[in-house]
């Protein structure tokens, strides 16, 4: 789905736990995420920080979009 | 570490006035059993029920399939650290009743488990199919956790195993087979001649009812560390996994791993098999990166040089199996992989959800895809009301006659990626 919507001109940013699977299916813009049953939370944390994290992670995404990027590229902290 | 184990073939299995076993079958008083077993709060009715191979029987929804063992000499019990205490088990000696394996089954806990056919098409596909089956029906009470369901079937199988397995105590075994690992060290200086070979064995600890305990500490919890090889088979590993029934280890195949037999066969001949590194698949990345950088670590700790890495289970941890693969490459030791393929229906998808180069040598247990038919039995022990929903199963699995389309995925054992299996693959 990443290659598709690329391929239509728009960019994707693949948010994504397991950052090795996504490169090897070529998306170019990869926002790790927390951990496989719960890639964009984590029911560990109060509902405040958690909120915080899932924050963050949009904002990341949101950066990550607007970056010019040659190939594939993992947006760690 | 030098284990002796006593191998006792048992013929027939049945129901009698006590339990016994007297020339070669298996007595089982039932009252006894199920007062071994019960006592679980967590559990409203157990029954116990045989399969014998080749009758029309299905079993379903399976859990785990054990072993009936007993240690007859030396430190510790079977399953050290769930039933028995902590010693480390692996020398002395052991007995195990062949040919039989206790199975639970009951309502379903999660959505993945299995079926085994004791006749027909679907038995050419499950190794349990060829045993006297000591089924355990555990039912839960109302209300209960998933997690707590998993739990008590998963301790009343092993109490089944225990239990059964005290009465080989006093048994002359037919077989006895001997084990033997020494020290790295004493090994090497043995052997120098040989090349030294591992076994990297990847335990299933995604979390969420996809569990493996080691001594009784849940895996997910461990970073990668060494066992000899015997301990495996004083039940040091036990399953608690509802994952696909094809390709997870039960009990049974961590008690009888059939990697480390066929290395213990050409031990001290072609090679100097050194030992075993267990290690996990969890689910956040940062843990499957520094598993495998310790895995990787080790191997080259340990001097070898050539390391088979067995998967259980299938998707994420096929990226645990990979990085595994490329950095014990990368510390310059021959890797070879084991694992199965989920290349669709008709064979024609990428088989592993991740891939490298330095994956070149590869023994794949078949595709777990594939669809069969398998015809209505006579008798279903369990239930296949969850046919539809377990995985490999799909909406209208389960024909108004009584037949099931599913994929091999789930029938228990049919791509076991120790080899466990009667599936092979071919090169052309």
């Amino acid at each position: 789905m990443v290659k598709e919507i690329e391929r239509a001109g728009i960019p994707v940013v693949h948010i994504c736990t397991v950052v090795p699977i996504s490169l090897t299916v070529g998306a170019n813009r990869i926002v790790p995420a927390v951990a496989i049953p719960h890639p964009l939370g984590n029911p560990a944390l109060e509902p405040k920080d958690e909120k915080a994290l899932r924050r963050k992670l949009v904002e990341k995404c949101l950066k990550a979009l607007t970056i010019e990027v040659e190939g594939q590229t993992v947006f760690e902290d | 570490m030098r284990l002796e184990l006593g191998n006792i073939f048992i013929k027939n299995v049945k129901f009698g006035e006590s339990t016994k076993i007297e020339d070669s079958i298996l007595h089982i008083n039932k009252e006894e059993l199920l007062a071994a077993v019960g006592g679980d709060e967590h559990i409203k009715s157990i029954d116990v029920e045989l399969a014998h191979p080749g009758e029309e029987i299905r079993i379903t929804p399976v859990k785990d399939v054990i072993e009936p063992r007993v240690k007859v000499e030396g430190p510790g019990g079977i399953f050290p650290g769930m039933l028995s205490k902590v010693d480390t088990v692996g020398t002395g000696r052991t007995h195990a009743l062949k040919n039989i394996a206790v199975v639970t089954a009951g309502k379903i806990v999660g959505f993945q488990e299995g079926i085994i056919d004791m006749t027909g098409p679907g038995a050419e596909y499950t190794p349990f199919s060829k045993l006297h089956n000591i089924v355990v029906v555990a039912e839960p009470a109302d209300g209960i956790k998933q997690h707590e369901h998993e739990a008590a079937v998963r301790t009343i199988g092993l109490k089944a195993a225990q239990f059964l397995g005290e009465f080989a105590k006093n048994i002359e075994p037919d077989e006895v087979k001997y084990y033997e690992t020494e020290p790295l060290l004493e090994s090497v200086a043995k052997y120098p001649d040989l090349p030294k070979v591992g076994y990297v064995y990847m335990l299933q600890t995604q979390g969420l009812l996809h569990d493996t305990y080691v001594y009784g500490v849940d895996a997910k919890k461990i970073v990668p560390t060494l066992l000899y090889p015997t301990e495996t088979m004083d039940g040091a590993i036990v399953s608690g996994n509802c994952v696909s029934a094809c390709d997870k280890n039960p009990t049974y195949v961590h008690q009888n791993n059939s990697i480390i037999e066929d290395l213990y066969e050409k031990h001290g001949k072609e090679i100097n098999f050194v030992g075993v590194i267990i290690t996990n698949e969890n689910v956040y990345l940062a843990d499957k990166e520094r598993s495998s950088n310790w895995t990787a670590k080790l191997t080259r700790y340990l001097g070898l040089d050539g390391v088979i890495v067995s998967q259980e289970g299938f998707g994420n941890p096929d990226t645990d199996l990979i990085m595994n693969c490329k950095k014990i490459e990368n510390e310059g030791i021959k890797t070879v992989i084991v694992t199965d393929e989920y290349a669709g229906r008709d064979g024609a998808s990428q088989s592993l959800a991740d891939a490298d180069a330095k994956a070149d040598a590869v023994v794949t247990n078949g595709n777990a895809n594939e669809v069969i038919v398998l015809p209505p039995m006579k008798k279903i022990i369990g239930s296949t009301e969850y046919v539809d929903v377990i995985a490999g199963g799909f909406d209208g699995s389960l024909r108004t006659d009584g037949s099931i389309e599913v994929e091999i995925q789930a029938i228990t054992g049919a791509t076991n990626e120790t080899g466990f299996v009667k599936l092979s693959s071919k090169g052309y």
